[in-house]
């Protein structure tokens, strides 16, 4: 939590961003086709020494007068309202829903009020959404796309920007996306109706163009345009692969039918794309999870051209998740201080201050080290973890820390370590690794989130990492 | 540390399953310690980790493996859980030539990393998919025997051969090892030839057997 007013430390003129200052190096190399894709503004960008209202855990922020705890559901604090409510002699079961719904109804309208804003407030923004983003419409794809700087704040430019780029998006397919054959067909196409129109006189007959030698199919040279066809198609396998294997039992992902063939198809489309644009680092093994949280929000926005283009945003929503930790994708980077081994221990260092009994006793008396569990959890955003509707949830708080993703999510899974204490203190190796890598299914997951809000962030790492 | 009484073994071997992304090496770990088989069952990252304790020549083992992501990124961080490995469970896909032909990199890939005496296995996984294979039995075999690995075919979906594959890995590491303890005439469970005492990261092994040897 953060008590009273948070004052950030002064910080230095770089150290402005969050999330998008990352994207120059992501796309190094490729200015000149995706000029125009950097983010020009930060959803979070903090004046130096500015201060930011303290943000009270069960507080909502929102625009209007709100009792902050009608919106933070727990089961005990439901029960009692129940009792005292008018339909105290009725099944329990049946005002807590009536309850949990009247406050879902509020918070929808609260979102909407805010989004409908022609200046959205951000840190308002922030603030509602960290306590969770009512499903169904658009709230979700909405706010997670200004929440990411992708959407501006200001309204009136929603539309010119999203059709920018969902158009750039287009080309950027359109350049990077065809194999050789189409690419030197297309070159040649043309370059003969050039040849064409300069020789009208010709007897019709097409000048045939030759192929470099470089170019041929069979060359070996590394410029080969087919020798980078041929790693791609390796790459491609493996993408392949693992979109039929993420979330198998979901069947918008799964299965051969012609639905889950579209998105695995848009999805193949964006991760490989991205892969091109970055060549250092391509595509591993989990980015898959990550974008599958975003395209299938994006996907079941209820506003059918937001869903049409969900592909498109998706792209540009993946690419700036991505820009504070991908790092940790990249193995070169793993003992650089932005790389997963760092990470990791900067994991062991949050529970060491919080709770060092639980920290001892795991790194020390049962020697589970973070990379047994941490490692995945934190590379994936925790995709791997947990149900697909708690991902959402504790995305809708990652994403609106005003320190981060990384900051949120290593609280969040010191807040993990901490909500099963109990187990992990009574347990041995084998069976505090178990239950680590098989988070229970059962944890209430706004509570973890509420113990996570109250770890305190870690500004240190804020401004290490920009 | 505590012990459950249910928990009891004699000997503690550590096992890694190595191999090409999408070989089958997450089904082959579900189908021995729980029977269990999923036909697209979620990448993994990083690792993960399951045990069975089960007979093997009369003694109580206790098999603590390690399940490794397959793609060359995660090899630097997996790496690092070959330690105080002593079997290796090095699969292919028998409809892949390319993951057989990787192989060769995956033992380079153990020989940097882990124990010098390792005990190796070779595994060409999804027999059931007879009219795919592409990698002939006696190619496997014979590279097998040229390397110094012991091979065999399983198919985790029809769960063939699979319990045979680790019975015969962990029976293969406790003959060297009770063998050690024989001529060493030292109690040395869950070592190595070096008789150096190998750390898992777990639990100690229980010194019964020693007395018995």
């Amino acid at each position: 939590m953060i008590k009273g007013k948070l004052k950030l430390p002064p910080l230095n003129n770089r150290i402005r961003k969050v999330f998008p200052d990352r994207l120059g190096s992501l796309v190094s190399g490729f200015e000149g086709i995706i000029k125009g894709v950097r983010i020009r503004g930060s959803v979070w960008e903090v004046e130096m020494g500015e201060e930011l209202e303290p943000i009270p855990p069960n507080a909502v922020g929102f625009g209007r007068e709100r009792d902050a705890d009608d919106v933070y559901i727990e089961e005990d604090v439901v029960d009692t309202r129940v009792r005292i409510g008018p339909n105290k002699d009725a099944a329990a079961a049946t005002p807590v829903l009536v309850l949990k719904s009247i406050v879902e109804e509020e918070k929808r309208s609260d979102f909407e009020y805010e989004l409908s804003q022609r200046e959205i407030n951000l840190e308002k923004l922030q603030r509602i959404a960290s306590t969770g983003i009512p499903d169904g419409g658009s709230l979700r794809a909405t706010t997670w796309k200004l929440l990411l700087g992708y959407l501006p704040s200001s309204h009136e430019l929603w539309e010119k920007e999203l059709k920018a780029s969902r158009q750039k998006y287009a080309n950027l397919k359109e350049e990077l996306l065809q194999n050789p054959s189409a690419y030197t067909w297309k070159k040649d196409i043309e370059s003969s109706s050039a040849l064409q129109q300069e020789d009208s006189d010709a007897d019709g007959r097409l000048t045939r163009q030759e192929i470099s030698q470089e170019d041929h199919p069979l060359s070996l040279g590394k410029a080969n345009l087919w020798q980078k066809y041929f790693q791609l198609t390796e790459m491609v396998e493996q993408i392949d692969r693992d979109l039929l294997r993420t979330h198998p039992d979901i069947p918008f992902f799964s299965g051969e039918s012609s639905f889950s063939r579209k998105n695995r198809e848009a999805m193949k489309n964006i991760l490989l794309l991205f892969a091109k644009l970055n060549p250092a680092i391509r595509y591993v093994q989990g980015m898959n999870e990550i974008l599958a949280t975003i395209y299938y929000v994006f996907s079941t926005d209820t506003d059918k051209e937001n869903a049409a283009n969900a592909e498109a945003d998706s792209f540009f929503c993946f690419v700036r998740i991505l820009s504070d930790s991908v790092d940790h994708f990249c193995q070169q980077l793993d003992n650089s201080s932005g790389g997963i081994l760092s990470t990791l221990s900067r994991l062991s260092d949050l529970l060491k201050v919080h709770d060092r009994e639980l920290w001892h006793h795991l790194e020390f008396t049962t020697k589970v080290k973070p990379q047994y569990y941490g490692f995945r959890w934190i590379t994936l955003l925790l995709t791997q973890e947990f149900d697909f509707q708690s991902i959402f949830r504790i995305w809708d708080t990652l994403l609106s820390n005003p320190f981060g993703v990384q900051d949120m999510l290593l609280r969040i899974c010191c807040a993990m370590l901490l909500c099963v204490k109990a187990k992990l203190l009574s347990g041995d190796f084998v069976a505090n690794l178990k239950l680590l890598q098989h988070y229970p299914e059962d944890i209430n997951i706004e509570y973890l989130l509420q113990v996570a809000q109250d770890i305190s962030p870690d500004t240190s790492f804020y401004c290490l990492s920009l | 540390m505590a012990r459950r009484p249910d928990d009891e073994y004699d000997y503690l071997f550590k096992v890694v399953l190595i191999g090409d992304s999408g070989v089958g090496k997450s089904n082959l770990l579900s189908r021995f310690t729980r029977n269990e088989f999923c036909l697209e069952s979620k990448s993994t990252i990083g690792v993960e980790f399951a045990t069975r304790t089960l007979e093997v020549e009369g003694r109580t083992i206790k098999a603590q493996i390690w399940d490794t992501a397959g793609q060359e990124r995660y090899r630097a961080i997996t790496s690092a859980y070959y330690r105080g490995a002593l079997g290796a469970l090095l699969v292919y896909d028998v409809t892949k030539p390319t993951t057989f032909e990787n192989v060769s990199r995956w033992l380079k890939e153990l020989r940097d990393h882990a124990d010098a005496n390792i005990v190796i296995m070779l595994i060409g996984n999804k027999t059931d998919l007879k009219h795919l294979r592409a990698v002939a039995t006696e190619d496997a075999q014979s590279y097998a025997e040229k390397e110094g690995l012991s091979f065999i075919e399983t198919s985790a979906l029809e769960a063939t051969n699979v319990e045979k594959a680790f019975h015969t890995i962990l029976a293969e590491i406790y003959r060297i090892i009770s063998k050690k303890s024989l001529s060493s005439g030292e109690p040395a469970p869950a070592s190595v030839k070096e008789g150096k005492t190998i750390t898992v990261g777990g639990p100690e092994p229980t010194k019964k057997a020693c007395c018995t040897s």
